[in-house]
């Protein structure tokens, strides 16, 4: 009986496996060549095998760390101030949008709108002569600061990317409030609960998941984060807003480091799949714990 | 069992997949891949509608256009070349660029009729290694665009005279005299900025006196290296040493540093590229710009930049002790060599490098370099021209090293070091160790 | 009182999250001479000449093609990921196979930037003739589309309590009949969001549709840059505005279909222990 489970367990796997060797199978491996191969546009056909040497180069710059560092950095920095935003909107706002669902749809609007157009519209947003934000700014306050130099460019970004991505995890958080039972709130406001009782021993609790997820794809999202950034600064002065996959995209075509970006892309999933697999291992042992 | 009918499945799509689009793929004619969305677009459209016209043009080799996106371009050139593509014969060429794609691409001999029509400083532009790789077909390089109101204002008035004095000689350690911009050294430029800027001169009557395009992107670096080379510099000497720690280096990164740093250049230079540029100067608030010559046309027509239009002035850039030095590079069309019809592609290049075909060319909106006798038979229809013509032939250079296979990579490492110096997260020795040490590595 | 409230913090975050949204409109609306003299939000000679010349110029530019081929491309690309995805889910859900290697693995592919497969996968499609294709297209953004879909349906359907399973199988039905009668149901708005995110996603992919594309199959997100250069080149403020209004309107239109979806069956299928 369970092993008839287990085949068909794996029977509902097995396309997707099939799908990812067909399509990912082969540039996997090649790219594994790659990684570890003297390799350029020109000899795309005929790298010359060399060992580790491009993931030393990478281990070993400066510039890659860097990169790292502003990822991460951006990537908490958004997912808690996008997570955070998108929570208060979803509980504060529900009870008007369960009477009125036409409101949801401005609020989604923003997520619409591909991100790399996005970022060319704030280079015109945010020019000091044409942009109404600094315009608006002298008007009232007879000044405007810089917004896209070395330091402040990376807050500016922060906003233009929580401002597109908020919606994102108020639509995951209002799906997960709605999702719970009226009777469950009745009940404990029936047993004397008030309203921040409710929302810190009924509802939290039981949308901790969905917030765990939320504050974990928009990380992902934020860590790896290219279009937008490329478009309104670029790497930044002096490399200051390359993130990592900028950093990659920038070895393989503008450098035409084939070995090195690959090597680096290596790098990266194999740390973000160590951090993954760590917490999936956690997580079972807790389960495995409390049961 | 499921196992297996799923992947025939897949392999079936696959299959079914690569035999619809193999179908569409046989044309013939000659495919140009040209450059997408401005005015060479429109001029080679209309020239390829005349060359498909003629009577000894066979259908076989009529030309058909693509353009591909303009964003990553060069990219999906480079993995389409790199990859053996046949999607195209005939594809565009810049200067900077050729000796990344020659070796995906074939020399060709243009004929008798591309020296008359040319020239041969501009035929180089298309060089590589001794051989001809393509047809030039627009040229590109910087003029000193400037507000004729402002500096005839200034000329004229013996206070502002003292004041700019005063600012030259507490910036620039000498006192200057303002001049007339044709006869500017960066030296008067930089005074003339910073008079301009309201954070130097508080009585200036525009907010400031030069936009910088500080940008950490490569096209950046063309429209400033012309400062350091016109006091000498260069990216390496005779000997094949690299040079850009030099002297000159120094002082053009100084100078930027100075200005942007003194409140001459608006205060987000540092994400400013082509089109920031044109709004800022466009807006009537900047004395001075030094920008692409392909600007020309919008900052002087009324309709698109009503505030500064009937004002602006255009000079080649300034001088320095070894004179004056003017970027250029050219953009061309040249073979592939997976091209599918080599002879009717190069029919056509040869057609485009007559007298005939350039000055269609012209006469359609695009910006051919031509010889001095060429482009006086269209001087009256393109004033421009002539004096695109002028300042390649006076001040015209590219920087040693500049069309090698690995150039665009030394503009990528000089954008990041030099743009992190600006910003201040280095210093000027760094930058130039820094930047010497990675040209070195991609120049050998 | 608290209501009235609510109604202002709405106002106030629908105006700050569309901020983008709303000066990209009222550019739209602007000529080129307006949007150098008057950066404010007042529009002193509206004009509809930006979107005459984005929907004009078809001979060159075939802006309904491009639309066309994001669409069917966009559709296999979000389809394909939710036909392999919720299968997939399921068993690793409940199945508890491939929690270990399969998830972390697929969720990586979201980490890491799949444009370094561009270069082996351009020679695969070469060699399969699906380069320039639509379907070419639509499998790629299936991979892109992949993480997110697994992520939150296996979020979604660890949510349900397994006595829904249990009482099922009691019911007397095999593996497959509960994930198709009551586990896809029940899973309505899990997959409906994660629709709608990966047609989102699928529609704004550009490097893909950049370098795997050339003439027939072009993305609306690569032919809009025909209009303008983000890099080395000028913009067309207002033009590049009217083709970005243009391109968003497709999803647009799908979000403000679907929504109802998502909060029509939330209140319906609040299967909830």
């Amino acid at each position: 009986m369970n092993s008839i489970k287990n085949l068909d367990w794996k029977l509902l796997n097995t396309p997707l496996v099939v799908f990812l060797l067909l399509f990912l199978g082969f540039p996997v491996i090649v790219n594994l060549y790659y990684s570890l191969s003297e390799v350029s546009f020109q000899t795309l056909r005929a790298p010359e095998l060399t060992g580790f040497g491009n993931y030393l180069t990478v281990l070993t710059d400066p510039a890659f760390w860097q990169a790292s560092w502003f990822s991460l950095r951006f990537g908490v920095v958004t997912a808690v101030a996008e997570c955070a935003l998108g929570l208060c909107l979803a509980i504060f706002l529900a009870p008007l949008i369960e009477k009125h669902s036409a409101l949801m749809a401005p609020l989604m609007l923003p997520l619409m709108v591909a991100p790399a157009m996005v970022g060319l519209m704030y280079r015109l947003v945010l020019h000091e002569f044409v942009g109404p934000v600094p315009y608006y700014l002298y008007e009232w306050f007879g000044n405007s600061p810089s917004f896209l130099n070395a330091e402040s460019a990376f807050w500016t970004l922060s906003v233009v990317e929580t401002l597109q991505w908020t919606p994102f995890a108020f639509l995951l958080f209002y799906m997960a409030y709605e999702a719970i039972p009226d009777e469950v709130r009745q009940a404990a406001q029936i047993d004397g609960a008030g309203p921040f009782q409710r929302l810190f021993y009924i509802d939290l609790p039981l949308m901790a998941p969905t917030l765990i997820i939320a504050a974990f794809i928009r990380f992902i999202d934020g860590f790896r984060v290219f279009d937008n950034v490329y478009t309104l600064t670029g790497s930044g002065p002096g490399g200051s807003t390359t993130s990592l996959p900028i950093y990659i995209y920038e070895a393989f075509f503008k450098q035409g480091a084939i070995g090195k970006a690959v090597a680096a892309s290596v790098v990266l999933f194999l740390a973000s799949f160590s951090v993954l697999f760590g917490l999936n291992w956690l997580s079972g042992r807790r389960k495995g714990a409390t049961k | 069992m499921s196992n297996t009918a799923k992947f025939k499945l897949s392999t079936l799509a696959v299959l079914a997949a690569a035999l619809m689009s193999s179908v569409t793929a046989a044309q013939a004619a000659v495919t140009v891949l040209g450059w997408p969305g401005g005015s060479e677009e429109t001029a080679l459209r209309a020239v390829v509608d005349d060359y498909n016209g003629q009577a000894n043009v066979a259908d076989a080799d009529k030309v058909e256009l693509l353009f591909f996106s303009r964003d990553g371009f060069y990219d999906k050139l480079q993995a389409d070349m790199a990859a053996g593509s046949d999607a195209f014969d005939l594809n565009l060429l810049a200067t900077y660029a050729i000796g990344r794609y020659a070796p995906y691409m074939e020399p060709v001999d243009l004929g008798p009729d591309a020296v008359t029509t040319f020239g041969d400083s501009v035929l180089k532009t298309m060089q590589f290694d001794g051989k001809q790789y393509g047809v030039p077909t627009d040229l590109s390089l910087h003029f000193m665009y400037y507000r004729k109101d402002l500096v005839a204002a200034l000329m004229a008035d013996d206070a502002a005279k003292a004041k700019y004095a005063e600012i030259s000689e507490k910036y620039l350690g000498k006192k200057l005299e303002p001049k007339d911009p044709n006869d500017w050294t960066w030296d008067d430029w930089a005074a003339t900025a910073l008079y301009f800027s309201k954070d130097v001169n508080a009585e200036s009557p525009v907010r400031y006196g030069t936009v910088l395009q500080m940008k950490n992107l490569l096209f950046n670096m063309m429209v400033f290296q012309s400062l350091p080379r016109s006091y000498g510099g260069d990216w390496m000497d005779a000997s094949g040493a690299i040079t850009v720690d030099s002297d000159a280096y120094r002082t053009g990164l100084e100078m930027y540093k100075m200005l942007y740093d003194a409140g001459a250049s608006p205060r987000d230079s540092l994400s400013y590229e082509y089109a920031e540029t044109n709004a800022a100067f466009g807006s009537g608030q900047t004395a001075t710009a030094l920008q692409w010559n392909a600007a020309a046309g919008e900052l002087t027509d009324p309709e698109k930049s009503p505030a500064v239009a009937d004002n602006v002035g255009i000079v080649a850039p300034p001088a320095g002790p070894d004179g004056r030095a003017d970027h250029i590079h050219g953009l061309g069309l040249g073979l592939n060599k997976n091209a599918k019809n080599k002879e009717g592609a190069i029919k056509f290049l040869k057609w485009m490098a007559t007298e005939s075909a350039a000055l269609d060319y012209a006469k359609n909106g695009g910006s051919p370099a031509l010889a001095p006798a060429v482009v006086a038979k269209i001087a009256a229809e393109r004033p421009d021209l002539v004096q695109l013509g002028q300042f390649a032939d006076a001040y015209g250079y590219v920087m040693t090293g500049g069309t090698s296979a690995k150039a665009l990579s030394v503009y990528e490492l000089q954008a990041k070091e030099f743009t992190g110096y600006w910003s201040g997260q280095q210093t000027l020795d760094e930058a130039l160790a820094r930047t010497k040490a990675g040209m070195e590595e991609l120049l050998k | 009182m608290i209501n009235f409230l609510r109604w202002i913090v709405f106002g106030i975050a629908a105006l700050a999250l569309n901020f983008p949204v709303i000066v990209t409109l009222i550019t739209s609306f602007k000529s080129a001479k307006e949007l150098s003299t008057n950066p404010g939000f007042w529009i002193n000679q509206p004009t509809l000449d930006n979107y005459v010349s984005v929907l004009q110029v078809t001979d060159r530019l075939n802006i309904f093609g491009y639309l066309g081929n994001s669409l069917v491309a966009a559709l296999i690309g979000t389809t394909l990921a939710l036909v392999l995805a919720v299968p997939a889910a399921f068993a690793i859900a409940r199945g508890e196979i491939g929690k270990r290697l399969l998830l972390p693995t697929i969720v990586n592919l979201r980490a890491v930037p799949l444009i370094i497969f561009a270069i082996p996968l351009y020679m695969m499609f070469q060699w399969l003739g699906l380069l320039d294709t639509q379907i070419g297209l639509g499998l790629i953004l299936t991979i892109v589309n992949l993480p997110l879909a697994l992520v939150i349906l296996v979020n979604a359907i660890s949510e349900l309590p397994i006595e829904l399973d249990e009482a099922a199988r009691i019911d007397g039905a095999n593996t497959f009949q509960i994930l198709s009668r009551v586990i896809a149901p029940v899973c309505r708005p899990a997959i409906v969001t994660s629709f709608i995110f990966g047609f989102i996603t699928a529609w704004n992919e550009f490097l893909f549709g950049l370098m795997l594309t050339t003439s027939k199959a072009v993305p609306m997100t690569v032919g809009a840059s025909f209009f303008f250069a983000a890099s080395g080149g000028g913009v067309q403020w207002g033009l590049a505005s009217a083709v970005m209004i243009v391109g968003a309107l497709p999803p647009m239109l799908l979000g403000l279909i679907m929504y109802k979806q998502i909060s029509g069956s939330m209140t319906a299928g609040a299967v909830k222990g």
